[in-house]
């Protein structure tokens, strides 16, 4: 049975975002950040691309409207790093390990830019900590993007047909 | 598809996306938080919170699995330490319940009472996180329906000052731990007031105290002050790490909180002000009778006015 692609985008996102809050935030320093891992997923599938930029936009938006941060900072950044991601998801076809690596080193450039653009706009973000989990985090979102790429691939193009692997 | 097929729009969306990001966060800062930016945030929270709820409701068991699995080591270290502790604190009450006997008999004599009245208090469940790298504020599953206001002070269960409220909706709230937090709080080291501060990078807080005469030792207590409006008075902060001495200006004390917010599974809301249109009075804490004769040790004897407080 196929399985509708906009209920199905919707659901992921929730699901990121609520696992983010209610579990993963509990481990802290040990927790991967899966709302950027999903945005920056959703650029290898074969979605057009300003619905990529619109669903970067939107999870950023539904995050910062679930804490207390600026409204609008995470929309701006994920809306970025999922233009980046697209511009390069050429690289992270290349093989499992630059799939990891390319999910990772955009992850860094998420945090960095909400650390970056927050600063600018007046924002004292720069918690306990922020050094060791500018690396853990993109760290376990590289292992992630690594496992789970093709098979998000293939769950939202039932296809990977866009992999050199699978 | 060619490469300019598939990226055909795709910059003027990006920048399109950008703007009205740039002005939703310029509309939250000047609306501070207030407003549509504010109803926004509500209705998230409101809809998110019952699959936060659900989520937490699951996973509780299994995060509190691994953390006693992990924690076993630290927890009978813990053990032993607290067990000297008690030892230590019973001397201690035994000590000062001599001085408490007193203490009654004094406020009966002087016929004192206290004002304040008990602070209620709200357990909270903590059902979520948000800005696990930055920004951190928890999520609890209390809100309007049972009496949690924006603003009022969250304590741990140890009693120690966690932060405040920053939104809430009928089933949830947002808490904004007093390290995340952008504003200072007045507190008390010893008899010296002054503010304390968040550090950027750093667990560690600034505590700002000025024309100190006297040194402020490491290991002080630092509790709430009754200058503070956002906090009643008395309540645990956190400690004093190094030795600071006087100088000529101010001195800047770093404190270390006793809270953790990472650690927290449930929080105590504090329903204060009691009364929020009396927030910005000034706090009084005891009142004597309309006329009242006191009496001091050394015999002379001073009557109030029945104006005065």
């Amino acid at each position: 049975m196929r399985i509708p692609k906009a209920p199905l985008v919707i659901t992921i996102l929730v699901l990121a975002v609520v696992v983010q809050t209610a579990l993963l935030g509990r481990i802290r320093s040990w927790a991967p950040d899966l709302v950027v891992l999903t945005v920056v997923l959703f650029a290898m599938t074969r979605i057009r691309v300003e619905l990529v930029l619109l669903i970067g936009f939107v999870a950023g938006l539904v995050v910062d409207l679930a804490g207390t941060s600026l409204t609008g900072l995470r929309a701006v950044v994920y809306t970025a790093v999922a233009y980046a991601a697209i511009r390069t998801t050429h690289y992270a076809e290349i093989g499992r390990i630059a799939t990891g690596l390319w999910g990772g080193i955009l992850t860094f450039m998420a945090l960095a830019l909400v650390v970056i653009i927050g600063t600018l706009f007046g924002q004292n973000l720069v918690g306990p900590d922020i050094g060791n989990r500018m690396i853990i985090v993109p760290l376990l979102n590289a292992i992630l993007a690594a496992l789970v790429a093709p098979s998000f691939s293939r769950l939202i193009d039932r296809d990977t047909g866009i992999f050199g692997y699978s | 598809m060619t490469s300019r097929e598939r990226y055909g729009r795709a910059l003027p969306t990006l920048i399109t996306l950008i703007v009205i990001g740039v002005m939703l966060m310029t509309f939250d800062i000047r609306s501070e938080g207030q407003g549509v930016v504010g109803v926004l945030r509500q209705g998230a929270q409101t809809l998110l919170a019952p699959l936060q709820k659900a989520a937490s409701y699951a996973v509780t068991p299994v995060v509190n699995l691994v953390d006693s699995v992990t924690d076993v080591a630290r927890l009978r270290e813990e053990n032993a330490a607290l067990r000297r502790e008690i030892q230590e604190l019973a001397a201690e009450i035994n000590a000062s319940r001599d001085a408490t006997v007193r203490l009654a008999e004094l406020e009966a004599i002087f016929g004192m009472t206290p004002t304040g009245v008990d602070i209620g208090r709200t357990v909270a469940n903590v059902i979520g996180r948000v800005g696990v790298t930055v920004d951190e504020a928890l999520i609890i599953d209390k809100g309007t329906t049972d009496g949690v206001a924006v603003g009022q002070p969250v304590v741990d269960s140890q009693n120690y000052v966690v932060g405040s409220v920053a939104s809430v909706t009928a089933s949830s709230a947002t808490v904004v731990p007093i390290l995340s937090a952008r504003q200072g709080m007045t507190v008390l080291v010893g008899q010296a007031e002054g503010t304390l501060l968040p550090q950027t990078g750093s667990d560690l807080m600034r505590l700002e105290i000025f024309g100190a005469r006297e040194p402020v030792l490491a290991g002080t207590s630092v509790v709430t002050s009754s200058g503070s409006l956002r906090f009643p008075a008395g309540w645990l902060v956190g400690e004093v790490v190094e030795d600071v001495q006087p100088s000529v200006d101010v001195i800047t004390v770093p404190v270390r909180p006793y809270s953790s917010p990472a650690a927290l599974r449930v929080v105590v809301v504090l329903a204060w002000p009691p009364d929020p249109v009396t927030a910005s009075a000034p706090p009084t804490t005891t009142t004597l009778p309309e006329t009242s004769t006191t009496t001091l040790p050394e015999g002379s004897t001073t009557t109030l006015p029945e104006d005065e407080e």
